[in-house]
């Protein structure tokens, strides 16, 4: 901890130094002895002081919830030196950790004693928050020395996005042949009635259609889509953001890539992540309630990163997409780079899907009269690109605050059942 | 009487030094809060928000960087119509879209020959919207 004198020690000699240039002034000693108090006080404040040796413990109730819970914590003080200290605590803060009682918290202990400070710690946003270690302000019971440093161990809240829950999903249209929950193109056994065919070796008794049997005079038999499990990847644009005081795009990004995770997961689905920005992390394609919490941790981790760094498909490593796997671009498709990378994905025969996050939410025209009419020319830009993608073959699936996502979700599977000539086969 | 105004004057002095000692701080001042910072507006549109004011300034600035997005736009709304901007009559083009965004959007309109030449102010550009938002 580093020492420094309090400005009570400043003011003091002041109040000093100014009663003996009166008494000098007017050659009155009795205005010199008006000097010695203080002097005293001062003297004695800093002989009296010494370095506090103080120890934190931070207990929390419990460290990993959901974004807008609330968490009681405990900041167990304890001072193993034998003079009594004023102590300030205050527990490093984010703008999204709302504590209560909010501020710093004084105490004062005792030597050798011990003292706790209950308070509540509030996720006002999804992510890794730090509560402490505590920044540390210890004033000796003069007010002469003051001593700040941080104590206490690290304490990380995660805090976990509130997902959207997800009944309708967007339909891929390549399927891997294994288990699943998609009905798949292919012909094999399943529940969906595909075709009837005429007779084949090797067809089973319980295939045989027997009405179109009776119908055509030789055996015919039910051809069946097989439900077929898929890959899917989420692109998580992370270039940039519209925010505003309270949220932004990326929050509403972070949880509607977690609900598409759970939800996919849920269906029996490989699921990766791609946290596409200023830096590139990504999670391979797996499956299963451990995936869903990698995914989880590694959606904590994201966050805008400023960068002036060219990327595009090419960055991406290709065991991360494999062929053949959903992509789910979750963008508010405010960046060039994003917008290029979805375009190349698309022209590289990718199975994309767009969940544009929408910017107007959170960003309102400027308060001039020209402002205005920029943000309307802004808007129709946003819809000539948005058609442009749609030209593409990309489903676009525009997200609103307000509204959910399943039925943008539900719009992009009507786009892809008409659009099918222009997406991939 | 001289001894009872020094007395005096002492007292005096007194009170007011420990009023002074007792406004002096106890610690140093914590560090102001900072503000929380005021979010960025997206830099497409910041450019769209310094374009509604160049695209006024001059005939260059309106054709060089405004036109291709009015043209972009028209396109895609003209298709609802059934038109492209491309192969559109001079008369239709007036008819859909006004003299005046056609005049900037029109195929073959010609690199300004006076570069300083008006053009298009914000309220100008304002119509022009509505005629794009009613297509």
């Amino acid at each position: 901890m580093s020492a420094s004198l309090s400005p009570r020690v400043h003011g003091l000699l002041s109040l000093a130094a100014f009663a003996v240039i009166a008494a000098l002034a007017t050659g009155r000693p009795e205005l010199a002895l008006m000097a010695a108090p203080f002097l005293i006080l001062g003297g004695a404040g800093l002989v009296a002081a010494g370095q506090p040796c103080l120890r934190v413990e931070v207990a929390v109730e419990r460290t990993r919830l959901l974004e807008g819970e609330v968490v009681a914590a405990t900041v167990r003080l304890r001072n193993e030196g034998a003079r009594a200290v004023d102590v300030d605590l205050a527990p490093a803060r984010t703008s999204q950790l709302v504590l209560e009682p909010s501020g710093s918290l004084a105490v004062h202990v005792s030597g050798n004693d011990e003292v706790e400070v209950d308070f509540t710690a509030r996720a006002a946003r999804w992510g890794a928050h730090a509560l402490g270690p505590l920044r540390v302000r210890a004033r000796d019971p003069l007010g002469v020395a003051v001593w700040e440093g941080t104590l206490g161990p690290r304490v990380d809240l995660r805090a976990f996005p509130r997902e959207q829950r997800l009944r309708e999903l967007v339909a891929p249209i390549r399927t891997r042949p294994f288990l699943g929950s998609h009905v798949a193109r292919s012909r094999g056994e399943g529940i969906e009635f595909a075709d009837v065919r005429p007779f084949r070796v090797g067809d089973r008794v319980r295939q045989v259609n027997w009405r179109a049997t009776a119908r055509r005079g030789a055996l015919q038999v039910n051809d069946r889509h097989p439900e077929q499990s898929s890959d899917v990847v989420l692109l998580l644009d992370t270039f940039a953001e519209a925010r505003d005081q309270a949220s932004g795009t990326l929050d509403s990004a972070v949880r509607a890539a977690a609900g598409l995770a759970r939800a996919h997961l849920a269906r029996r689905d490989r699921v990766g992540v791609v946290d596409f920005g200023g830096t590139l992390h990504w999670l391979e394609p797996a499956f299963g309630t451990r995936q869903l919490y990698r995914i989880v941790d590694a959606l904590l981790a994201s966050d805008i990163a400023f960068s002036y760094a060219w990327r595009d498909a090419a960055s991406i490593p290709l065991r991360v997409l494999p062929p053949g796997a959903l992509v789910l671009a979750i963008t508010p498709l405010l960046d060039q780079r994003s917008i290029a990378l979805v375009t190349d994905l698309r022209r590289r025969g990718c199975d994309l899907i767009v969940v544009e996050v929408s910017p107007f939410d959170h960003i309102g025209p400027g308060p001039s009269a020209s402002d205005a009419v920029a943000y309307r020319l802004w808007r129709l830009q946003r819809e000539e690109l948005r058609a442009r993608l749609q030209a593409l073959g990309i489903g676009v699936a525009v997200w609103t605050r307000d509204g959910s996502l399943g039925p943008a979700l539900e719009g992009v599977n009507a786009f892809r059942r008409s659009a099918r000539h222009a997406l991939p086969v | 009487m001289t001894l009872l105004a020094e007395i005096a004057l002492v007292v005096l002095g007194g009170i007011a030094l420990s009023v002074c000692l007792a406004l002096l701080p106890g610690a140093p001042p914590g560090r102001r809060r900072s503000q929380p910072p005021v979010p960025e507006r997206p830099s497409q549109l910041v450019a769209l928000e310094r374009l509604a004011i160049t695209a006024g300034s001059n005939a260059v600035q309106a054709h060089a960087y405004l036109r291709p997005r009015l043209v972009e736009i028209a396109s895609h709304r003209l298709v609802a119509h059934g038109q492209t901007l491309d192969r559109m009559p001079d008369a239709l083009g007036r008819e859909l879209l006004g003299d005046r965004l056609w005049e900037i959007v029109r195929p073959e309109r010609p690199f300004p020959a006076d570069r300083q030449g008006p053009g298009v102010g914000w309220q100008e550009l304002a119509a022009m919207l509505d005629v794009l938002e009613r297509l």
